[in-house]
């Protein structure tokens, strides 16, 4: 090959290298732009007079007056709605009611007729009672004709009414004067603007699904709501909702950071994601208390006791094993032996969960452990060693401090490891709805946890794409946590490399 | 005085006595303490295969590992796991083919290329990629992922083919071209020969790239939660792993080996390719298959993106279908199957259990072994 072209090639090569590292750069930024960007809306958002009504009403939380004199406003500014609504309705009826009595007074006139024509027909006049006998067929026929036309007429106007009333509804909450529905979130209108916008779009269009063409999948078909209505007293009641929507929820933007401590409430639609932080805290810290001392101790007598021989490259090769174990097999074990077999609590448990992630991030714990305490210079150990003090009290006087930033930042991955898996408590600790719980129930009760409820939510909740905003912020969350643990123990190595190098 | 101070500096047979028990007591302790991963992992194997065994005995192997109808909860039962198998090797397979091209080139350019500042940039992204909880990585995939390649499959296809593949064919087209005018040597002027050979190969190279993306630019794709979409997160997340130990690998291979490479007038893309490479090609042989392991075991993307269907996919290579994977099957049929314990329904999961366990296991061991010989074949 000619000189210039291997030069190119390396160029080239390099090329490749960066092009791959700028991949993986691209494919992270990818990943968290949606996830921090969507999950910041869980707490930061345009809120709507709802939301407000749900804090002061569940929460207790916001000032009652100031409230009241908005929801006044809101009140007003909705009633026009309300009011076409029902004039709406009693045209319908008036309509209705004034067929009606065309059709009794038709029917009636043809009693009449019939009483008259068997008068005439006991009188012999069979051709005068024949004549009255086709009027009233006639008008029978007529009244027929009026009644089918009293059901058109319901079809045409209550039926499209009613489906406008299911949507105003989802929009604004029940309709004043109705009963207060069972369901919470039916009590409320939208909380937020965004969702607003979504209801308010159901509300001023009809959807249609046309699968004429059976091989492409089905399109969507939007046809504006008004066309059903023109002529009628609703003509002005769309546009009067769509120029008017802001005075009617009064937007406002709003910072929940009480999303991370509020309770849920009726399954994630309003409220918060307190039990779930919760549990996950409760999850980790479990894990750590089964994990470290466990890890750490394992490591020292790894680097400090063990002569190296065929016992001990065992016990190494079990550590390495038991690092490649799927996390999924660990979810298993922990439900064939920590709550079948030695049965720790009836069900599943935040104690069976730490003791299973607890084994699932040992081998972490040990390999980070032993690799700060092999870094601890030898002079340190030879020193302590030299001056008479004991094996054991050269460890712990000497080593253990020296490698304890080390092994603080393995644990602190270690913890954000624990904190996000979800396989291994998918059958051990996790549920979909519960309580927080108080510190002694976790030794019996399982609980929410952040990574299986994202799962749940965004997989099994029945109103999947109403709670985006809450699935987005769970994530958002996980990912937070996760993610400043790591910081935080990229920067405790960031010192420690700089202690070493003096 | 003398005789305090030889009693205190001097001990007595029983003191010396009892502080070697006591030491020695310790040390068993800390050794029964150390070996609790060691139970930990007998214990996994055995409580996994005493509740998989029934199953085996129940049913046989036969139905199991050869058909391919999954109806566990229907009667009678029939427990085909083929087509869980190759959902699951198709799954790996795509990861693979994402994240060790992508991972080797990534960590030679760590660990050769990149000047010192910049590495100590580039590795905290690596270390973001692999903290992020897998289940962020499964809703990725299930909320953004999936809807886009469900519309836009066709766009993305083609808009992947150019950025993967544009690179790799201009590379191409540069060799080829300067092997040929380095053969027309003798025949013609190299410049005039470049002028005519270049544009040619550029012009056939990107004909054949158009008319491949416009093919899978009109690919519609049924369902986004399908092999494809769970294999490119897979392997995304199989990244740092493969980086990581390939890289300690490409590092081993010491600064003898690139010096004399250069010395003898080897470019740094030849150093690379013909001696730092296979000089550590066992360790990055360990990274692949720590690589594989990391995308065989995962649950949570697999099971919230891939579909979850029990069909091979046809033809099996199609990874525009929706496949179902061991891990997945796991997690998914176990909150059906609690309420049976005992039955087949029920051991079935653990079989398969036993099987993930069996292969990571038999992997891990011959990663290990590799990683050992390569050691002592640098000598260290």
């Amino acid at each position: 090959m000619r000189l210039e072209t291997r030069k190119l090639l390396d160029k080239a090569f390099s090329g490749l290298g960066l092009i791959s590292i700028a991949v993986m750069a691209i494919a992270l930024l990818l990943i968290l732009t949606p996830i921090v960007w969507r999950g910041s809306k869980a707490f930061v958002f345009k809120g709507t007079i709802e939301h407000r009504r749900v804090m002061l009403e569940q929460f207790h939380r916001g000032n009652a007056e100031k409230f009241n004199k908005d929801y006044a406003e809101v009140v007003a500014a909705r009633a026009p709605i309300y009011d076409m609504l029902t004039d709406f309705e009693a045209g319908t009826e008036q309509r209705v009611s004034s067929i009606e009595t065309e059709m009794d007074a038709k029917k009636e006139r043809a009693k009449e007729l019939k009483a008259e024509a068997r008068v005439l027909k006991r009188e012999g006049q069979t051709e005068e009672a024949e004549k009255l006998e086709a009027e009233e067929d006639r008008l029978k026929d007529e009244a027929k004709a009026l009644k089918t036309q009293i059901s058109e007429l319901k079809e045409s106007r209550t039926e499209p009414l009613e489906s406008v009333i299911d949507a105003l509804q989802e929009l604004f909450g029940p309709m004043p004067g109705q009963r207060t529905p069972v369901l919470l979130r039916q009590q409320y209108g939208q909380t937020r603007w965004d969702r607003t916008l979504v209801k308010l779009h159901e509300v001023l269009y009809t959807e249609e699904w046309d699968y004429s063409n059976a091989d492409a999948m089905g399109i969507l078909i939007e046809k504006p709501r008004i066309d059903q209505f023109i002529g009628t007293e609703m003509e002005s009641f769309f546009p009067y909702l769509e120029e008017n929507i802001s005075e009617m929820m009064q937007p406002r933007r709003t910072f929940y950071w009480q999303f991370i401590t509020d309770k849920s409430k009726d399954s994630h639609i309003f409220g918060g994601i307190w039990p779930e932080v919760l549990g996950t805290i409760y999850l980790t810290i479990g894990a750590m208390i089964f994990a470290i001392p466990m890890g750490v101790i394992a490591a020292i007598y790894l680097c400090e006791y063990a002569k190296e021989g065929r016992i001990i490259s065992f016990i190494r090769i079990c550590i390495s094993t038991l690092a490649g174990v799927p996390s999924i097999v660990f979810g298993l074990f922990g439900l064939a032996f920590f709550l079948n077999t030695i049965q720790v609590s009836d069900s599943k448990s935040v104690l069976a969960g730490s003791l299973t992630l607890s084994l699932l991030i040992l081998p972490t714990i040990i390999r980070s452990s032993e690799e700060a305490i092999l870094a601890v210079p030898r002079a340190y150990k030879e020193a302590s060693l030299g001056l008479g003090a004991s094996r054991w009290h050269t460890v712990l006087t000497v080593i253990l401090p020296a490698a304890l930033p080390g092994i603080l930042t393995g644990i602190v991955i270690s913890m954000g490891r624990a904190a996000g898996e979800t396989a291994p408590i998918i059958f051990t600790a996790a549920v979909s709805v519960g309580a927080p719980l108080k510190l002694w129930q976790t030794l019996s009760q399982p609980t929410p946890a952040l990574p299986w409820n994202i799962y749940n939510l965004c997989t099994e909740h029945e109103a999947v794409d109403e709670i985006r905003h809450v699935q987005y912020g769970m994530v958002f969350t996980l990912v937070a946590i996760v993610l400043l643990l790591n910081l935080g123990a990229i920067l405790m190595r960031a010192r420690i490399s700089k202690k070493l190098r003096g | 005085m003398s005789k305090k101070a030889n009693t205190s500096l001097i001990m007595s047979d029983a003191a010396s006595r009892r502080q070697r028990i006591s030491s020695l007591l310790g040390q068993s302790i800390l050794f029964l303490i150390t070996s609790l991963s060691t139970i930990t992992v007998f214990f996994i194997f055995y409580f996994i295969l005493k509740d998989a065994l029934p199953f085996f005995k129940a049913e046989g192997f036969k139905e199991f590992f050869t058909t391919a109808r999954w109806y566990p909860s229907g009667s009678p039962a029939e427990f085909g796991a083929l087509p869980i198998f190759v959902g699951t090797g198709l799954v790996t397979l795509g990861a693979v083919v994402v994240a060790v091209p992508l991972g080797i080139a990534a960590s030679v350019c760590l660990s050769d290329l990149l000047p010192f500042n910049v590495r100590q940039i580039v590795k905290p992204v690596i270390e973001v990629l692999a903290a992020i909880p897998s289940v962020a990585y499964g809703f990725f995939a299930l909320v953004v992922f999936a809807p886009l390649l469900q519309n836009h499959g066709g766009a993305i296809l083609s808009a992947g083919v150019w950025i993967v593949l544009g690179p790799l064919i201009a590379l191409l087209v540069v060799v080829m071209g300067d092997l040929i005018t380095d053969k027309l040597r003798d025949k013609m002027n190299p410049k005039t020969a470049g002028a005519i050979i270049f544009p040619i190969l550029g012009i056939a190279a990107f004909i054949f790239l158009y008319r491949l993306s416009a093919q899978l630019s009109g690919v519609e794709i049924s369902s986004g939660t399908n092999a494809l979409n769970v294999s490119i997160i897979l392997g995304i997340m199989a990244l740092p792993t493969v980086v990581s130990v390939s890289e300690d690998a490409l590092q081993a291979a010491g600064r003898e080996l690139r010096e004399g490479s250069y010395a003898l007038g080897a470019t740094r893309a030849e150093t690379i390719i013909k001696t730092i490479i296979p000089a550590s090609i066992s360790g990055i042989l360990a990274a692949v298959i720590l690589g594989v392991m990391r995308a065989i075991g995962e649950t949570m993307v697999v099971w919230m993106a891939s579909g979850n269907a029990s069909r091979i996919p046809d033809p099996w290579y199609n990874m525009l279908q929706p496949v179902r994977t061991l891990t997945a099957t796991i997690a998914g049929d176990m909150g059906e199957a609690d309420h049976v314990t005992g039955s087949s329904r029920f051991h079935v999961l653990f079989a398969m259990a036993f099987c993930l366990l069996a292969f990571s296991f038999i992997m891990n061991l011959v990663s290990e072994i590799i990683v050992k010989r390569s050691r002592k074949k640098l000598g260290k």
